[in-house]
C-alpha cells in the first residue's frame, strides 16, 4: 500500500523538498505557494520591473524544483538556498541589461540603510528578517549602503565606488569592514 | 580579508580573477572557510527582501512549466531524439547544424492573462543540454539553462531573427558543465527563430530552433 504524505503550513521546508524530489505534485504545489511571494519580492527588488521579476522568479523555481534531489542541508537552509538562487538569477538579468541600469535610489532595498527600526511586524514576518535587520543596523550608514549595494544589487566594488562617488579603496574598505562587523554581529545574535 | 575573496563571496567577481580564486580555493582550507563564512553572512541578508505578490496565475505557470519540463526530461532519457505530441503544443525536429539537432515547441498559454513564453530544448547532437525560455513583452528576455557535462568555458549566445539576421546577445560561462544566463533581446520574441551557443571560433555547440 502506498503511503500518502500530507503537507500543510507546519510541514518543514526540508520535508517539502524531499516530496518534490520524489515527484510528489502536492509537495511542489505547497513549496511554490510557500515561497512565491518571497522569491518574487526579492527578484522585484533587484530588477525593478514586475514582468522581468516574474521571469526571474519562475526560472528560480524551475531550477530549485529540478534540483531538489541534490539539495544539501549541510550547506544552508532551504530558504537561504532558494533566495540565493533567485538573487543570482536576478543579478544576472540586471547585469546584461542593455539599457541604462535603474538608479539604485529608485529600488526598494536602499530603504534598509535608514536608521529606522525594523517594522513592528518584522517579528511576525520572520525571525530571520528581524535578526538580519538588527545585524545590518549595527553598521555605520556608509557601510550599510555599500553592503546593500553589493549584496542585494550585486554591484561590484568598482560600481559601488562609482555610485557612491568614493575612491575604490574606500569602497573596498567599507564593504570589508561592514562584512566583518556583520559576521561579528551575526555570531553574537545567533543568526541562523 | 583579500579583496578578491570578498568579491567572490559576494558573487560579483568574474573572469580571470574568479578563476584564480577558484584555483586557490581548491588547495587552501583557510580561504575556503573564509569564503564560506562571508557567503553565509551575505546569504542571510537576503531575508531582508520584502515579500511581494506576483500576478494572478503565477503559481499555475510555474507548476505547468515544471511539469512540462519534467515530462520532457523523462522522455528525453528514453529517446535520443524525440518529437513531442503534447496537446496544444507544436513540436518539430528541425535543422542539423554543426553537430546539433533541435527540438522545439511553443507552450500552451496557461491562462488568458499570462505571458506566453517561447520555450525550447537546447540540443547538442542528439543530447538535450539545456532549456531556453524567451518571454514576451518588450524587451523580451532570454533565459538559458545549460546542464551538460562536456561543455565548459566562455561561450556566446546568438539569436537568428525571422529576417535571417543573426545577432550576438552576449556571452556567459559554463563551469563544470553547468551555466545559466538571462539576457534581453532586441525586438519581440516572436521574431526569434533560433538561438545558438557558439564558442570563440564560432562553432555551434548547441542550438534551439523555434517554430515560426
Amino acid at each position: 500500500m502506498r503511503v500518502r504524505t500530507s503537507y500543510d503550513d507546519e510541514t518543514s521546508d526540508e520535508a517539502l523538498l524531499s516530496g518534490v524530489a520524489v515527484g510528489d505534485d502536492r509537495a511542489v504545489l505547497h513549496f511554490v505557494r510557500r515561497y512565491q511571494r518571497r522569491l518574487f519580492g526579492l527578484a522585484l527588488g533587484i530588477v525593478g520591473e514586475p514582468g522581468m521579476a516574474e521571469d526571474v522568479a519562475q526560472e528560480a523555481f524551475i531550477r530549485i524544483l529540478r534540483h531538489a534531489a541534490v539539495y544539501d542541508a549541510r550547506r544552508g537552509s532551504v530558504a537561504t538556498w532558494t533566495l540565493t538562487i533567485t538573487r543570482n538569477l536576478a543579478i544576472d538579468a540586471v547585469r546584461v541589461r542593455r539599457a541604462t541600469p535603474t538608479a539604485p535610489e529608485d529600488r526598494v532595498f536602499l530603504s534598509l540603510v535608514s536608521d529606522e527600526r525594523a517594522p513592528d511586524d518584522a517579528a511576525a514576518m520572520s525571525e530571520s528578517f528581524g535578526q538580519a535587520h538588527a545585524a545590518l543596523a549595527t553598521l555605520p550608514i556608509d557601510q550599510r549602503r555599500a553592503i546593500v549595494l553589493a549584496v542585494m544589487y550585486g554591484r561590484t566594488v568598482a560600481e559601488v565606488a562609482t555610485l557612491e562617488a568614493i575612491p575604490l579603496g574606500t569602497a573596498k574598505s567599507r564593504i570589508r569592514l561592514g562584512l566583518a562587523k556583520l559576521r561579528e554581529a551575526g555570531a553574537t545574535m545567533g543568526i541562523s | 580579508m583579500s579583496d578578491d575573496l570578498i568579491e567572490f563571496a559576494l558573487g560579483t567577481l568574474s573572469g580571470r580573477r574568479r578563476a584564480a580564486v577558484l584555483d586557490h580555493l581548491e588547495t587552501c582550507a583557510h580561504c575556503n572557510a573564509e569564503v564560506e563564512s562571508l557567503a553565509d553572512i551575505t546569504d542571510k541578508l537576503l531575508w531582508l527582501a520584502p515579500e511581494a505578490e506576483p500576478s494572478l496565475g503565477f503559481e499555475t505557470r510555474v507548476i505547468e512549466r515544471y511539469r512540462g519540463g519534467d515530462a520532457r526530461r523523462r522522455t528525453a532519457r528514453r529517446q535520443r531524439v524525440s518529437v513531442y505530441a503534447v496537446a496544444a503544443m507544436v513540436a518539430a525536429v528541425l535543422g542539423i547544424g554543426v553537430g546539433a539537432v533541435v527540438t522545439n515547441h511553443a507552450t500552451t498559454p496557461p491562462s488568458a492573462t499570462t505571458i506566453r513564453p517561447l520555450t525550447g530544448r537546447l540540443m547538442s547532437g542528439t543530447q538535450v543540454v539545456g532549456d531556453v525560455t524567451i518571454s514576451s513583452g518588450s524587451p523580451s528576455w532570454m533565459i538559458m539553462d545549460i546542464d551538460a557535462g562536456k561543455l565548459s568555458g566562455t561561450v556566446w549566445c546568438q539569436v537568428t531573427l525571422a529576417d535571417g539576421h543573426t545577432e550576438t546577445v552576449g556571452k556567459f560561462t559554463i563551469a563544470n558543465g553547468y551555466g545559466s544566463w538571462v539576457a534581453p533581446i532586441n525586438g519581440s520574441a516572436r521574431h526569434v527563430r533560433s538561438a545558438q551557443v557558439v564558442n570563440a571560433n564560432g562553432t555551434v555547440l548547441a542550438q534551439v530552433t523555434f517554430a515560426a
